[in-house]
């Protein structure tokens, strides 16, 4: 363990909140206080119900908010400064690719929003890297949901990002494709080992994709409990049934169950 | 499946004109309708009768040409408004505004006008600029709102700069909406510059129906009229398949 260097914090969610305002003139809670870190090269994953917050903690390291209370940093700096240098990576659960243009196009894209020379070499490697080569010149209206969001992976990487946000990125998929893009995208992240924060509902997909799996509750939304993944990497798929990892996911969902509940 | 579909709605389309063709004809040749109904064959006897192709080639070029023009100048203004609104949002409640004033007040209320202020030729055109204008703004500025929010945070996450998204994400996106208004402008351009002409203009398809009215020239009368349709459906055909492709490509 000693050759392991001490780890390097990238992004640091320092005792931050958010409320929303209604149109009433009434004030929502929407994130209690969270303080998180997420070292320099680790995946961590937001697990919790739908409306406990996790996807706002995901768009205020995304710059998408603002923080009512509390600071985000990414490398000491503020959020909105990574996005204008072109530093991070993003997928959501909506595909979000433009169907005018063709997936090596779409793919492409992040070059042109930054300006940028587009690097013809990476867009193919990249495409070929999430399993789309030969659909190149194909629209996202011609392919199917899982290979859409393969695309939109493949983009989100495309520029080398120092962080990579993921939004639920498969929650519209079924579950077999799910499962399938899980492995793949864990393929994919050991080749490249970047900053991630993913956001899901999904227990084993935490945890088989996860360093870090951090439990979250609503409303307002709070870190619940976090769990540390022993998994090695690269992981195989196999791990999924293995005896530690279903006592894992039997933890976690436990953890996500109403306070106080039973069954 | 949707192959066979489109020719059904085709063919059903072309015997709905085909009936209304030959109930123009019979009505025409029973007198149902009186002396100002002529026969379909007389109109297109008329019309195609070789001595009076200098007179509607002359009506055409001119009506024609003052469609174009008020076209392009209400498409460009409208376009023009609906990007500055866009980008400044402030001046957005302010546009929308005028644009509404202006399609409220009835054209024909204006026509004398712009008589005394540009000339009797121009009329028309300056009316058929108006009414595009308003159909391409309002159609142009509902487009550029059509981006989805996914996308828009999309962009925002990966930096874009206002102009590059202008161009990347909200023109592409606002295409089919424009379209579907150009669409709809086509008509108005054909109203306006038509109306323009009946106001003393001394050529176009407008004069000549207005002249042959008032002398009970009634063939030429239909003539002028089938003249004005006709070019108008057909551009307002060729707009759906573009619209159609748009659509198609862009949403």
């Amino acid at each position: 363990m000693s050759l392991v260097p001490a780890p390097v914090t990238a992004i640091h969610l320092d005792h931050i909140s958010k409320s929303f305002t209604l149109d009433g003139g009434g004030t929502i809670a929407a994130l209690g206080e969270v303080t998180l870190k997420i070292d320099k090269g680790e995946f961590v994953a937001l697990l919790g119900p739908s409306g406990c917050g996790k996807s706002t903690i995901l768009r205020l390291v995304a710059a998408l908010e603002e923080p009512s209370t509390g600071a985000v940093t990414i490398e000491g700096r503020a959020p909105v400064e990574l996005s204008r240098q072109h530093r991070l990576g993003v997928a959501f659960q909506d595909h979000a690719l433009l169907p005018w243009l063709t997936i090596a196009q779409n793919v492409a894209l992040p070059y042109q929003l930054a300006g940028k020379p587009v690097d013809k070499a990476r867009v193919s490697a990249l495409i070929a890297l999430v399993g789309l080569a030969g659909f190149e010149a194909a629209r996202p209206k011609q392919l199917s949901g899982g290979m859409r969001q393969r695309a939109s992976i493949a983009r989100a990487l495309v520029l080398k990002p120092d962080v990579l946000l993921l939004d639920e990125p498969f929650g519209a998929l079924d579950a077999v494709t799910r499962r399938q893009m899980n492995v793949e995208l864990q393929r994919i992240w050991s080749e490249q080992r970047i900053t991630t924060l993913l956001v899901t509902h999904a227990v084993d997909e935490a945890l088989f994709l996860a360093d870090r799996v951090v439990v979250m509750t609503g409303r307002p939304g709070k870190i619940l409990k976090t769990v540390e993944v022993p998994f090695a990497r690269p992981r195989h798929p196999d791990v999924t049934r293995e005896p530690r990892f279903h006592e894992l996911v039997d933890e976690l969902t436990l953890a996500l169950e109403p306070a106080g509940g039973h069954g | 499946m949707k192959h066979r579909q489109r020719i059904r709605t085709i063919t059903l389309g072309a015997i709905g004109i085909a009936l209304f063709l030959a109930l123009w004809e019979l009505i025409g040749i029973r007198g149902w309708a009186g002396l100002t109904w002529p026969p379909l064959s007389t109109v297109l006897a008329f019309l195609f009768d070789p001595s009076r192709r200098p007179l509607f080639l002359r009506a055409m070029t001119a009506s024609f040409s003052m469609i174009a023009f008020g076209y392009a100048i209400g498409l460009v203004l409208g376009l023009a408004a609906a990007a500055l609104g866009h980008l400044v949002p402030p001046l957005r409640p302010g546009l929308d505004r005028l644009a509404s004033i202006i399609h409220a007040i009835p054209t024909i209320a204006l026509a004398p006008l712009f008589i005394v202020l540009l000339s009797r030729e121009l009329t028309g055109m300056a009316i058929a600029a108006l009414g595009v204008f308003f159909v391409i703004y309002v159609s142009a500025t509902s487009g550029l709102a059509a981006s989805s929010a996914a996308h828009r945070d999309l962009f925002q996450v990966f930096g874009t700069s206002r102009l590059t998204q202008l161009r990347r994400l909200d023109m592409p996106a606002a295409l089919p909406a424009l379209v579907s208004g150009m669409k709809y402008a086509v008509p108005a351009a054909f109203i306006g510059a038509i109306l323009g002409e009946w106001f003393g203009s001394s050529r176009g398809l407008g004069l000549l129906m207005v002249s042959a009215m008032q002398n009970f020239q009634i063939p030429l009368l239909w003539s002028a009229v089938l003249i004005a349709s006709t070019a108008s459906l057909l551009i307002f055909g060729l707009m759906s398949l573009a619209e159609r492709l748009a659509y198609e490509r862009y949403r």
